[in-house]
């Protein structure tokens, strides 16, 4: 009889927003595969778009300078970081991403454990991504991380971390409070918040490999590479937290790439190394 | 009645109505505690935020439903029930108002005020109607209630005070008892009339007054008191060992002292006294300082640093003054000379081993020595410094005598020695040696040129002696040219004086302040007859008469003499008997002036190179004779090559020099060993002037290449080379430089006595001259071998040179001391190549370098706040903080109004729903009434029924 007071008006247009970004990449998707389908048929066209406006450019310029590469084998990988400690909470007044070292006190007041927040280690990975060549060679698709809390926000492959632990917090706590961090000067969305569960966001001719010290399967990660099939997105799931383990069901399984526990960024680089082996990025 | 019917009716409708709303109702607070389940929901936070405080966040949706349907009953259902009414009933009740009375509450409150009502009201009003004016006088009654009430309180406040406060002000206490009293005349407890009020403010004042004046009293006093006390202490001897403590302290000591002598008594007596007496025995530090300071002289300033314009005016009155004793000498010497000569006879003796002792180069007549030692003596008389002076002094004649230093000349010949005597030695020295030295002079006088020849071959024997010892090749003559200008520099200001001084002794015709002389002629005179040291004075003295800051022609004159001097001493330097020693010290001059006229001195060189080009052109089209330069475009070249900078990449003199060099080393024909030779030495040179610059000078690298070619034996060669060796066939067709027998020493070669030396001297073609010409080339290779090694094309360059060291090297006769000289530059020549081979890349594809991916920065906030505009533009922030507020507001309105429509259409329905019921029950009742008719009509007992009731 009466009216429901919430109208959700609002509610359905960000939903079809957000529905929008998501049909987009869907489409992307669609139009991957489907271009993946005719790489077999026609050789010289490119798996993606930017492949080919790459192509265009190096054609506009006229004289070719180097014998342009014929591996069009122009797969990317990506990455996603599993429990990262990024906590926003507000001390005194202010908010703030808790770290171990200026919020022991507090966290202990919080019954928490100050060793659990280690924002560094995602702080330190991101930058082990994408800061290596393999980034630069264009070759990272996306970096996914999840927060302890279970937020899931994209990085994009194009964003320059910054160096100083204290300005990645500054930017981790934006993100965390308004959603979308965009580029200075530009509109284009860095960073963004995302809807969960990461695998919505993954291509499906994907390879999910999860890392973990505990996994039994110790192999070496030059060789390890040469093994993932190249129509196959490689999809590395590393961890950024400080203990325990990652437990993901999307994976399709876990690795061990050394005898050794390794830290998130030492992990990150081998795997980033490996890649570029195999890839021929110098 | 009917009111309270109507508000049972309102009571009733609310509660049906409530019934139908729902539970959530204002029913439910009347009826009590039936709880709506929605209402106990709390919102959840979606995000547990450490650290954040729950405070504002709580909320329960459906309690601020109900609370705002409840709202909207007492508001807005009331105003649409009365919608269609055009008057209100008001509900003035006792108690009805009020919620938090239940029924019995009310009733006490009623039945109280009909008591108060009763009590109130007289008799006579008793059966007065109200006038409906019962608030007012229920005010009034609470007025009275209350009154009453404060009655009592008033009737306990005195004693109440008097109790609390017993321990109160005094003045206080009098106040009251003032009060008290006045209160006590007037009527008690009872409100004070303005008189008394009045009394009691001015008992007040008055009391104050007093109050103030007692102070008053009372500072006076302790003033007076204070005074007094003070005056007593000035009197005492307190107050001064405060005031200066210090002199109190100086004197304690002394008091202390005095104590042991003095009984105490005293000492206190005389207090005062020894204060003054310890003041003046003993002046404070301070004031000490005070008069220091008072005494102090004044800083002055030090005289200004002169401008050179001041310094040429100082030199030219210098040498005005001295020109002017000068002349009175002339005249009034003459007559004292001889006396002077005749008293001092046997100290003459005794002195003139001074400048013999040193003076070698310059013909001494005795008569001169006599006349020089009178000068000599008035000048040590101006002398500051005697030491200076006498070291330059030594100098000087060093430099007359030859060109090497004081210290190695003393090592390297017993003769030397005893011409290096320094002052000490002189001074000290005995009969003998200055017979030695007299004798020498007499030697020396025979003959200018004779001297100087012979000074020429000491000169040269001592360098040859040092080449040796040092293997410095011929370019070595050129260093020693540059370390003699640096000395002469070194010891310029000395020199200038003690030169002066020595030599206007020596030569009492030589003025002081000489004209700059107009043409080559006048000063060829000028210098004639003159010994090296006084042709450099008498050029430094024309350069001082004339400087060209003290006046504006002096300008002009300096140029003409510029030009003439370079005449000179282009002119010295093609004479025969080579003097360089002289060429040696007119550099420095020369140099100097050519600082001073830089344009005119650029113009001269210009010139002169131009003439010295034509001159080659000319002479090369004549193949018999030698095209090479003289001696004198040779020193002329060495001397620019001092003048200016070798390094510039650029420069107006220095690069035709060089050009001129080169084309000299390229275009003419090697006929002679002497040809050699000199190719040799402009090779040297060139090395020399490039050293620094590193410029890349193919000529003289050919030029040493064909020097070695020449080396070589006479050989039919095939291949790459034979082009290069046909050439230096059609250059030089004899084989110069290769050694028909084995030399055992290689001597370096002297290139001012190889200039000296005729053409056609058999020297020429001796194969010493030959081993030693060869070692200079050799010598010359490494050097250019050394600055070249940072070309790119140094293998392509030298490559060549070495198969033709390595051809050189092979020759038999060479001897073992250049071979193995050869060996070096070739070994160092092949290590270099080796090392630039190493270093060269094979040629490569230009590669692209890998285009990296754009990064982007993020944009962030430091400390951010979520919900502020970080927008730097201000306006347009509180614009859009404005917008959002309107926003807000309006959206609020919206939803608020879109609940009141809401409401109010589910109050009409409501209402709608029960007029239909009513109407259903009306229709219901009329419905079962005519049921009842018809049916009792049709049983037929319409009439009887009525029939039996009536």
């Amino acid at each position: 009889m009466t009216r429901p007071y919430g109208v959700k008006d609002r509610k359905r247009k960000k939903k079809e927003k957000y529905d929008a970004v998501e049909d987009e990449e869907a489409e992307q998707i669609e139009v991957k595969r489907a271009m993946i389908e005719n790489i077999n048929s026609f050789e010289e066209e490119k798996p993606a778009e930017e492949a080919q406006d790459a192509d265009v450019a190096d054609e506009l310029e006229g004289i070719p300078l180097a014998p342009s590469d014929h591996n069009t084998d122009k797969s990317k990988v990506i990455f996603v970081l599993e429990r990262a400690s990024l906590e926003v909470a507000k001390v005194g007044k202010s908010y703030q991403i808790l770290n171990s070292d200026d919020h022991a006190n507090f966290l202990r007041k919080h019954n928490r454990n100050p060793a659990d927040y280690r924002p560094d280690i995602i702080h330190q990975a991101l930058l082990m991504i994408l800061d290596s060549p393999l980034n630069k060679a264009g070759r990272v698709q996306a970096v996914y991380v999840r927060t302890e809390k279970g937020v899931l926000f994209e990085v994009k492959p194009h964003v320059r971390v910054p160096r100083t632990f204290k300005r990645f917090a500054g930017v981790m706590l934006q993100l965390l409070q308004k959603l979308s961090i965009t580029a200075v000067g530009k509109r284009d969305k860095l960073l963004r918040v995302i809807k969960n569960p990461v695998t919505q966001h993954l291509p499906l001719d994907s390879q999910k490999i999860g890392l973990s010290y505990s996994s039994q399967k110790l192999v070496d990660m030059n060789d390890y590479v040469t093994t993932i099939p190249t129509n196959m997105t490689p999809i590395f799931v590393v961890g950024a937290m400080a203990h325990g383990k990652v437990e993901t069901d999307y994976t399709d399984e876990f690795i061990a790439i050394s005898g050794y526990p390794l830290s998130a960024a030492y992990c990150l680089t081998r795997i980033c190394a490996a890649l570029e082996g195999k890839w021929k990025i110098l | 009645m009917g009111k309270s019917s109507n508000r049972e009716l309102g009571t009733q409708k609310k509660s049906k109505k409530k019934s139908k709303v729902g539970p959530d109702a204002l029913a439910m607070k009347v009826k009590a505690p039936k709880e709506n389940p929605f209402e106990t929901i709390w919102s959840r936070r979606k995000f547990d935020i450490l650290g954040k405080k729950r405070k504002g966040e709580e909320r329960r949706v459906g309690m601020a439903r109900s609370r705002g349907i409840e709202k909207r009953n007492k508001t807005l259902l009331k105003e649409f029930e009365q919608r269609g009414k055009s008057s209100v009933f008001v509900d003035k009740r006792i108690g009805e108002k009020n919620e938090d009375l239940d029924e019995f509450g009310k009733a006490v409150l009623r039945s109280q005020r009909e008591l108060q009502l009763r009590s109130k009201l007289n008799k006579k009003s008793k059966y007065n109607l109200s006038d409906g004016e019962e608030e007012e006088d229920y005010e009034d009654l609470e007025i009275q209630e209350r009154d009453d009430f404060e009655d009592e309180m008033i009737s306990d406040d005195d004693d109440a005070v008097e109790t609390r406060d017993p321990q109160n002000n005094s003045s206080i206490i009098d106040i009251n008892n003032n009060t008290r009293i006045s209160g006590e005349e007037g009527e008690p407890n009872k409100h004070k009339s303005k008189k008394e009020i009045m009394g009691e403010i001015i008992s007040k004042s008055k009391y104050f007054k007093a109050q103030k004046a007692k102070e008053k009293e009372e500072n006076e006093q302790l003033l007076e008191d204070l005074d007094e006390k003070f005056t007593a202490l000035i009197q005492s001897k307190a107050l001064l060992s405060l005031t200066e403590p210090r002199k109190i302290n100086s004197l304690e000591a002394l008091v202390n002292k005095s104590i042991k002598i003095e009984p105490s008594k005293k000492d206190s007596l005389s207090h005062t006294q020894k204060i003054d007496t310890s003041t003046e025995d003993k002046p404070d530090a301070y004031d000490k300082l005070v008069k220091e300071l008072a005494l102090d002289m004044r800083a002055r300033p030090s005289d200004r640093t002169k401008t050179p314009e001041e310094i040429a005016q100082e030199e030219r009155e210098r040498l005005e003054r001295l020109e002017e004793d000068r002349q009175k000498r002339m005249t009034a010497a003459e007559d004292s000379s001889d006396e002077d000569n005749e008293n001092s006879e046997n100290p003459l003796e005794d002195r003139p081993k001074f400048p013999s002792g040193d003076d070698l180069g310059d013909s001494f007549s005795v008569s001169e020595e006599t006349v020089r030692k009178k000068g000599w003596i008035d000048e040590i008389l101006e002398r500051e410094n005697e030491e200076d002076s006498a070291s330059g002094d030594g100098d000087a004649s060093d430099d007359s005598e030859n060109s090497e230093d004081v210290d190695e000349g003393s090592d390297e010949d017993p003769d030397e020695d005893e011409n290096n005597l320094s002052l000490k030695d002189w001074e000290q020295s005995d009969d003998e040696n200055i017979k030695l030295n007299l004798e020498d002079e007499e030697e020396e006088d025979s003959d200018d040129e004779e001297e100087s020849k012979k000074e020429a071959e000491q000169h040269e024997r001592i360098n040859d002696k040092k080449k040796l010892d040092t293997a410095v090749p011929i370019n070595a003559k050129a260093k020693d040219n540059v370390e003699n200008v640096k000395k002469d520099r070194d010891y310029s200001d000395t020199k200038k004086m003690d030169l002066g001084a020595n030599k206007s002794s020596a030569k009492p015709d030589i003025p002081y302040i000489i004209e700059a002389p107009k043409t080559f002629e006048e000063l060829c005179s000028l210098l004639d007859n003159c010994s090296n040291s006084d042709i450099i004075m008498v050029i430094n003295r024309i350069r001082a008469s004339n400087a060209i800051k003290l006046a504006a022609d002096n300008r002009k004159k300096m140029q003409v003499f510029y030009g003439n001097l370079l005449q000179y001493f282009a002119v010295m330097a093609n004479k025969k008997p080579l003097n360089f020693e002289l060429l040696n010290m007119m550099g420095k001059p020369l140099i100097e002036m050519s600082m001073e006229i830089p344009f005119f001195a650029t113009i001269c060189a210009r010139q002169r190179i131009e003439r010295a080009r034509k001159q080659l052109v000319e002479s090369l089209k004549n193949p018999e004779s030698s095209c090479w330069p003289s001696s004198k475009m040779l020193f002329l070249l060495r001397l620019w090559s001092l003048i200016y900078p070798c390094t510039d990449f650029r420069h107006p003199v220095m690069t035709l020099a060089l050009l001129l060099m080169c084309e000299y080393l390229m275009r003419c024909p090697i006929l002679s060993g002497r040809d050699a030779a000199i190719g040799a030495f402009l090779c040297s040179m060139l090395l020399s002037m490039l050293r620094q610059s590193r410029k890349f000078c193919p000529e003289a690298i050919i030029f040493l290449r064909s020097m070695l070619v020449i080396a070589t034996e006479k050989k039919s060669i095939s291949g790459e080379d034979s082009a290069f060796y046909q050439l230096v066939e059609l250059r030089s067709p004899k084989h110069l430089l290769c050694m028909q027998e084995t030399v055992n020493e290689i001597r370096p070669l002297n290139f001012i006595k190889m200039v000296d030396t005729p053409e056609d001297s058999p020297f020429f073609s001796s194969n010493d001259f030959r081993a030693s010409a060869l070692a200079a080339v050799i010598e010359t290779l490494q050097g250019f071998v050394n600055i070249y090694d940072g070309l790119s094309s140094f293998p392509e360059t030298f490559l060549p040179v070495l198969t033709s060291l390595c051809r050189v090297e092979k020759e038999k006769n060479i001897p073992n001391a250049l071979r193995d000289k050869i060996k070096d530059v070739a070994q160092l020549i092949k290590s270099k190549v080796d090392e630039h081979h190493a270093t060269r890349r094979p040629l490569q594809m230009r590669k692209q370098k890998p285009e990296p991916i754009k990064l982007l920065n993020p944009k962030f906030e430091e400390n951010y706040v979520k919900g502020r505009d970080y927008d730097p533009d201000r306006e347009r922030a509180e614009r859009r903080k404005l917008y959002k507020q309107w926003k807000r507001e309006s959206k609020r309105a919206a939803s608020e109004l879109r609940k009141d429509s809401a409401y109010l259409y589910e109050a009409k329905n409501k209402e709608k729903a029960l007029l239909e019921q009513e109407k259903a029950e009306k229709y219901g009742r009329a419905r079962a009434f005519l049921q009842e008719q018809e049916h009792a009509f049709k049983s037929g007992q319409l009439g009887k029924g009525r029939k039996r009731r009536r």
